[in-house]
């Protein structure tokens, strides 16, 4: 297929009448969340009961990506009025289509939040819950049927990479995304445009372009979800990047636990493939990417770019000492540019509306938007996307609707077993990349867990620690058995056995495993240790036996 | 060849450019600590023994895997380098069953030696006393896992010089063990050619000949690095 094919598809009636065919649009979250609350029956109920009622020529039931707050499933919505309905089950169906779709109105005790607002809102962007975010990576989750590439071509997919193909040479891309200002949504937020630029300026024959869907964290799933509920806008972002530092050849490692997102990723390849804007001559140019699949088995370490590279070449997975970069030898030797799902969503409304425009959102020095996993004790836990900059105090309370049973907030847990726990003395802190770590954490790839009086800051630590000691892949001396020391002081800790020198050996411990450890891993893995230390220390004190 | 100017330990050296930082060193008699190092067979930069420290660099650097740049100041003997040395050390001796009494090695294993040279006088964290075993399997030699500290170079040996991929390395964290194919017994392999390289790579009593009692090990590890560089010459 060529431009023009494309423009006409884009651009067709048809499309647009098939989109706009419909009155109402019934969107049935069906993310792994909702799916383990059973919205998949849900579904089936929803498009029987439209059958029934005679509907189905007005009406359009589908299914979508995530919608964000997950323990509130199996959640449905209704377009375009944007009225969520939620914990959903197969016997209220009949009331709520009759109420919303004949009687227009809505039944407010289902409605999204009715247990815990005095008035939900029937039009849910209304409520602070969406009010308070913004939505780039996740635009579409929720609105579009992740199955269908052109549901992703309605709004706007591929548009971007028609832009680049057509009027950007590679070095305006990465001009347009240094401008942006965007940071890799990975963890270590190493400026996106800086990374595109070193892989370009290698001269190779051969270049790839990794995108890293290992994602590990325990209570993180914002990947997740934007290869389940937008598979396409990652696709897109990851050709956009090879076209730009000229890569033919494309790796999406996504880990085995997300055998949804695995299944939709590939099928989303498949409809690119056939539609023309993924394999040979792209749109008739001369430029040609291909992507496969790779799935991980399950190995935190392998979500550290080298670890991951090796897994890829078929080797056992474990981390080589940096440098070289993968900019300069990354996959098979070859000069290899490794972004995290999060980046390559970000990109195509990049260049679709300018780095600038994204450069405007957020801090000075974190632009942008990033997701959030909202987990623990915490109201609305799911899926969240927020201005860079936003407070944790804004997270916590009004989008997550504060502690649960209306608790005490004690602390938030960012980063996972490489960030660590921020307490209520800075629950003003704007969540931006340097503000965490001036408190001892991380951004992290967004995994937020919100902990309250119960939660015990040494326990939090241990468990850390154990998820470490178990997930170190054993190569280097510090990591394979400093987190093995480190947890059985902790744990002597725990049970109350610990003394004061247990104590000053952890600490040395920590700084020693810190600094000496070979990759990311090994290096951060003190990091929960070390925060719940500085922020908890008393804790640990009233463990020690003297 | 390019010469390039550095300064390692205060001392301004004038170097060929494409050498690890640790080969600099060895050529200029300063001593680095190594133990998964083996001249000869790739490094990997696990064992973390010859970290140093760059001035402009903000994590330590492995001295085997970082190739030496211009005007690089290098230091590699400050209080910080020797104290992880030591920790390193003594995180050795308390990761598996370390005797060097009742061991072949004694007296002639880097892993003792490198317990002097860091001036261990006791290990200061709790031996975790793992339950491992020996295998016998095999008619010549002996793996003892009790006394192997994972430094792969047993692996490398087997995979890059001998190329027999006998030796690999599985599970994770502590528990990580090296094997003989897919974890079968040593003298049950079909690859291994008994060639006996890892033999002379191991730098401990992990891996031995058999009929050798305490103490009378013989091990030559240079003649790694002399195969390799008969092997250049022949090309």
């Amino acid at each position: 297929m060529n431009r023009q094919d494309l423009q006409t598809i884009i651009h067709s009636e048809k499309l647009k009448e098939e989109n706009n065919k419909y009155k109402h649009k019934l969107c049935v979250c069906c993310g792994a969340g909702c799916i383990s609350s059973g919205s998949e029956e849900v579904l089936k109920k929803l498009q029987e009961e439209v059958i029934t009622r005679g509907m189905e020529s007005e009406v359009e039931v589908i299914a979508t990506g995530c919608m964000g707050p997950c323990n509130q499933g199996p959640l449905i919505k209704f377009l375009p009025e944007y009225t969520i309905y939620q914990k959903v089950d197969c016997s209220n169906i009949k009331d709520i289509v009759q109420r919303q779709l004949v009687e227009k109105k809505p039944i407010e005790d289902l409605l999204l939040f009715a247990d815990s607002r005095l008035t939900p809102f029937i039009d849910a962007r209304e409520d602070p819950y969406y009010k308070k975010q913004m939505k780039i990576a996740l635009k579409n989750c929720g609105h579009i049927n992740p199955e269908r590439i052109e549901d992703y071509l309605v709004h706007d997919g591929y548009k971007a990479l028609d832009k680049v193909l057509f009027q950007m040479s590679p070095e305006e891309v990465i001009a347009e995304i240094k401008q942006s200002r965007m940071r890799g949504r990975g963890g270590a937020g190493y400026p996106t445009g800086l990374k595109w630029e070193t892989v370009y300026k290698y001269v190779s024959h051969q270049k790839y372009v990794i995108c890293n869907g290992d994602e590990g964290d325990p209570g993180a799933f914002m990947d997740r979800s934007v290869l389940e509920g937008n598979p396409h806008r990652v696709l897109e972002g990851m050709s956009i990047a090879a076209y730009a530092v000229g890569a033919n050849k494309g790796f999406a490692y996504i880990r085995g636990e997300y055998p949804l997102a695995i299944k939709r990723f590939e099928l989303a390849i498949k409809q690119a493939k056939k539609l023309g804007v993924l394999g040979n001559n792209i749109l008739g140019t001369d430029f040609s990417f291909d992507v496969e699949v790779r799935i991980g088995a399950g190995a935190f370490v392998c979500g550290e770019e080298t670890a991951l590279i090796a897994s890829i070449e078929g080797k056992r997975g474990t981390p080589k000492p940096r440098p070289p970069f993968p900019a300069e030898s990354g996959l098979w030797g070859n000069p290899t540019l490794i972004n995290n799902v999060e980046t390559f969503a970000g990109i195509s409304p990049i260049i679709n509306n300018g780095g600038e425009w994204y450069s405007d959102i957020g801090t000075p020095k974190s632009a942008g938007t990033k997701v959030f996993a909202l987990a623990g004790k915490i109201n609305y836990s799911g899926l969240i996307e927020v201005p860079m900059g936003t407070t944790l105090r804004e997270i916590v309370f009004d989008i997550g609707g504060g502690i649960q049973g209306g608790g005490e907030f004690k602390a938030a847990q960012t980063g996972g077993p490489s960030g660590g726990c921020i307490p209520k003395e800075h629950l003003d802190v704007k969540m931006d990349y340097e503000s965490l770590i001036s408190l001892g954490s991380i951004m992290g790839s967004g995994g937020l867990i919100v902990m309250d009086k119960s939660s015990d800051m040494v326990d939090v630590a241990r468990y850390f620690m154990e998820f470490c000691m178990d997930e170190s892949c054993g190569k280097c001396v510090p990591c394979r058995v400093g987190t093995k020391m480190m947890h059985d002081l902790l744990k002597k800790i725990c049970d109350a056995n610990g003394t004061r020198i247990d104590l000053e050996r952890l600490e040395e411990l920590a700084v020693y495993v810190k600094e000496c450890s070979l990759c990311g891993l090994g290096a951060s893995a003190p990091n929960p240790l070390l925060s719940t230390l500085r922020h908890f220390r008393h804790e640990y004190e009233s463990r020690i036996t003297e | 060849m390019t010469k390039i100017s550095v300064t390692i330990d205060d001392k301004k050296l004038d170097v060929d450019v494409g050498k690890t930082i640790l080969e600099v060193c060895k050529e200029n008699g300063i001593e680095i600590l190594t133990m998964c190092h083996l001249k000869g067979l790739t490094n990997t930069g696990a064992c973390r023994l010859c970290l140093v420290e760059i001035e402009g660099v903000n994590k330590l650097l492995s001295a085997c895997t970082t190739k030496i740049t211009a005007n690089m100041i290098i230091r590699t003997k400050t209080e910080k380098i020797k104290r992880y040395q030591l920790i390193t050390s003594e995180l050795f001796f308390a990761e598996r069953n370390h005797v060097c009494s009742v061991c072949v090695a004694n007296g002639k294993c880097d892993l003792q030696k490198l317990g002097y040279k860091t001036e261990m006088d006791h290990i200061r964290y709790p031996y975790l006393f793992p339950q491992c075993e020996v295998d016998t399997s095999h008619p010549w030699y002996v793996l003892d896992h009790n006394r192997c500290i994972m430094c792969t170079r047993c692996v490398r040996a087997c995979s890059e010089v001998e190329g027999a991929y006998n030796w690999n390395v599985m599970n994770r964290g502590y528990q990580v063990r090296i094997i003989s194919d897919f974890d079968t017994p040593w003298g049950e392999s079909v690859t291994c050619t008994s060639c006996g390289k890892c033999v002379h790579a191991c730098p401990t009593g992990a891996i031995w000949p058999k009929a050798i009692v305490q103490g009378q090990l013989e091990k030559k590890p240079e003649i790694i690095a002399e195969l390799m560089e008969k092997r250049k010459m022949n090309l």
